[in-house]
């Protein structure tokens, strides 16, 4: 088994309302994965428009790509060709560490 | 106006069930003037209910509405005498209500902005811990005033 290293994130975030679970999974996921070492990047799609929008130069930098399946995501073709995870934005909210830290085994397998 | 006020914070709220919570925090904002219809106001916060649960998981739940029902963006708070049932995510139960009432025409305003600052905090535990234990409401405000402030520094 190959040693499990922190690896690059970007994700993009969206719920119906678009004022509150956006903003929480946002944080919640940026939150674990700083903890656990990864280099971080997230897109919120809420309410207020798209903030924090994610660079070419992040999405190309990224082992993977997490999306909220609440709503559709805006500018999805971006990810063509990535290891895309779909998520719930309750989910990021409530396990993003162990969400990160699966990602982070599973990668060092490949 | 001012998202959040001393008005529409109660720190010992007494209820049964999340209806009633939804209901009670819903009078308080259309006392404090912050609705233009009380009944749609709490239809349009049940009805996103069924949707998907807003017990976000950590004892917490955020009930939202966002209808023409609401003349100011608000949010109001409450402690809960004894925690509730609200199909929380994580299955506990909730101590802590943050409902928010937004104006369906709110697009760009500024106050979404503090909306989404206060939803990231509450991911973070120290916060919530200090919410938990603050001894009233004015110190709640002092809190979540502090901690947006921060949060829209950067």
């Amino acid at each position: 088994m190959n040693e499990v290293k922190p690896i690059n994130l970007v994700g993009v975030t969206a719920c119906p309302s678009g004022v509150a679970h956006t903003y929480m999974a946002a944080e919640s996921l940026e939150t674990a994965a700083k903890a656990a070492g990864c280099d971080v990047h997230v897109e919120t799609q809420g309410q207020i428009g798209i903030e924090n929008q994610l660079s070419t130069a992040a999405i190309k930098a990224a082992d993977v790509v997490i999306l909220t399946n609440d709503i559709g995501i805006k500018n999805e073709d971006r990810f063509k060709g990535k290891l895309v995870l779909r998520v719930s934005s309750g989910d990021l909210i409530g396990k993003s560490p162990i969400i990160v830290k699966k990602l982070m085994a599973k990668l060092a397998e490949v | 106006m001012e998202i959040v006020t001393k008005d529409i914070i109660n720190l010992d709220l007494k209820t049964q069930d999340k209806n009633d919570a939804i209901r009670q925090l819903g009078q308080l904002l259309n006392k404090a003037g912050r609705l233009n219809n009380l009944e749609g106001y709490i239809q349009n916060v049940i009805k996103r209910e069924t949707l998907t649960t807003t017990g976000i998981g950590f004892g917490i739940a955020i009930p939202h509405g966002k209808t023409d029902a609401v003349k100011d963006i608000s949010v109001a708070i409450a402690r809960l005498h004894e925690p509730i049932d609200w199909a929380s995510l994580d299955g506990g139960k909730v101590d802590l209500i943050f409902q928010l009432a937004v104006p369906e025409s709110s697009k760009g305003d500024e106050h979404l902005r503090l909306l989404s600052a206060l939803s990231r905090n509450l991911i973070h535990e120290d916060f919530r811990n200090k919410i938990r234990t603050s001894q009233t409401a004015q110190e709640v405000i002092d809190l979540i005033s502090q901690s947006l402030t921060k949060a829209l520094e950067v």
